[in-house]
């Protein structure tokens, strides 16, 4: 299960790693585009067909879940194995990162 | 009652043309009032303004279209009415070019071209196949064998049907075809 979710998953676009990381917090659609925007200063955009597709989907897949709703507002939240998914996306980000700047795994 | 209807007739691979049709008259001042299938928009005298306009083809999970025409609504968009599951929004021109798009990215622009082919086109191609064909067959040996001038007419219809059918799946075939190579050759990849 989790190895075909992380072939899915792992690497991530960037709709699908801002969604992700922003429902580290409890929060509905549009509050997430809100953040992201704001987060990016404007860069990464997710529109609403985009954003409800792809939380359909992450919902489907076990990575978040509904939470409660709120004035015809989902807000959902991320799940153990959307974390565990995230950990290793933000790994995979942080050595591409490092190895950018020259530096090495072994901490050269 | 509308001040004004037109005919089009555009298949449901056409809706990006639709959009843009939509937008056009809009900025002669025809704001869409209502669209009845098979092609007739009425549309209301208005300012001329430019006003975009977008659908969506069925995306609302089962139970859920409050919600999701919520999300339209807080991202600004006016939600206006469903035909042939095809869900109508229309937004002012006047935000940032992001903010004008339903989509941000290919990988759900081409989610809607799978949907249409999987929820549309697949089950036209099985009434093709299951009804008009062995229809028009029937009746055409019918009229050709007894003779009997109801199962000639009949077969003429079928086969006036099956010719539909078959510009219909050429055009929408080949309309999808298009669609998914523009989407997924600029394609962020993957998921």
């Amino acid at each position: 299960m989790k190895e075909r979710i992380q072939r899915v998953y792992v690497p991530m676009t960037e709709t699908g790693f801002y969604i992700l990381f922003c429902l580290q917090e409890e929060m509905h659609g549009y509050n997430i585009g809100r953040k992201v925007k704001e987060m990016t200063g404007g860069e990464v955009t997710i529109s609403p067909g985009t954003m409800y597709g792809t939380l359909a989907k992450m919902d489907k897949d076990g990575l978040i879940s509904f939470v409660r709703e709120e004035e015809k507002r989902k807000i959902y939240r991320i799940t153990e194995l959307g974390y565990e998914i995230l950990h290793i996306e933000l790994h995979r980000i942080e050595r591409l990162y490092k190895n950018s700047r020259g530096e090495y795994r072994n901490g050269r | 009652m509308a001040d004004k209807v037109l005919f089009r007739f555009l298949t449901v691979t056409d809706y990006e043309e639709e959009e843009i049709f939509l937008r056009e008259q809009h900025k002669q001042g025809w704001k869409l009032r209502k669209y009845i299938l098979p092609g007739f928009y009425s549309f209301d005298k208005v300012m001329p303004e430019d006003v975009v306009y977008r659908l969506d083809f069925d995306q609302a999970q089962c139970g859920g279209k409050e919600e999701y025409l919520q999300m339209y609504r807080d991202y600004g968009w006016e939600y206006l009415f469903d035909v042939n599951r095809f869900s109508y929004f229309r937004k002012p021109a006047v935000s940032a070019e992001d903010d004008m798009e339903i989509f941000s990215d290919n990988a759900s622009r081409l989610g809607m071209v799978e949907r249409i082919f999987k929820r549309r086109m697949i089950p036209l191609l099985i009434i093709f196949l299951c009804i008009v064909v062995p229809q028009m067959m029937i009746q055409l040996i019918n009229w050709l064998d007894g003779g009997f001038a109801a199962a000639g007419a009949l077969g003429i219809i079928y086969a006036a049907l099956f010719a539909g059918y078959v510009f219909l799946f050429i055009h929408c075939g080949k309309k999808i075809i298009k669609l998914r190579k523009k989407y997924a050759d600029l394609s962020d990849g993957r998921w």
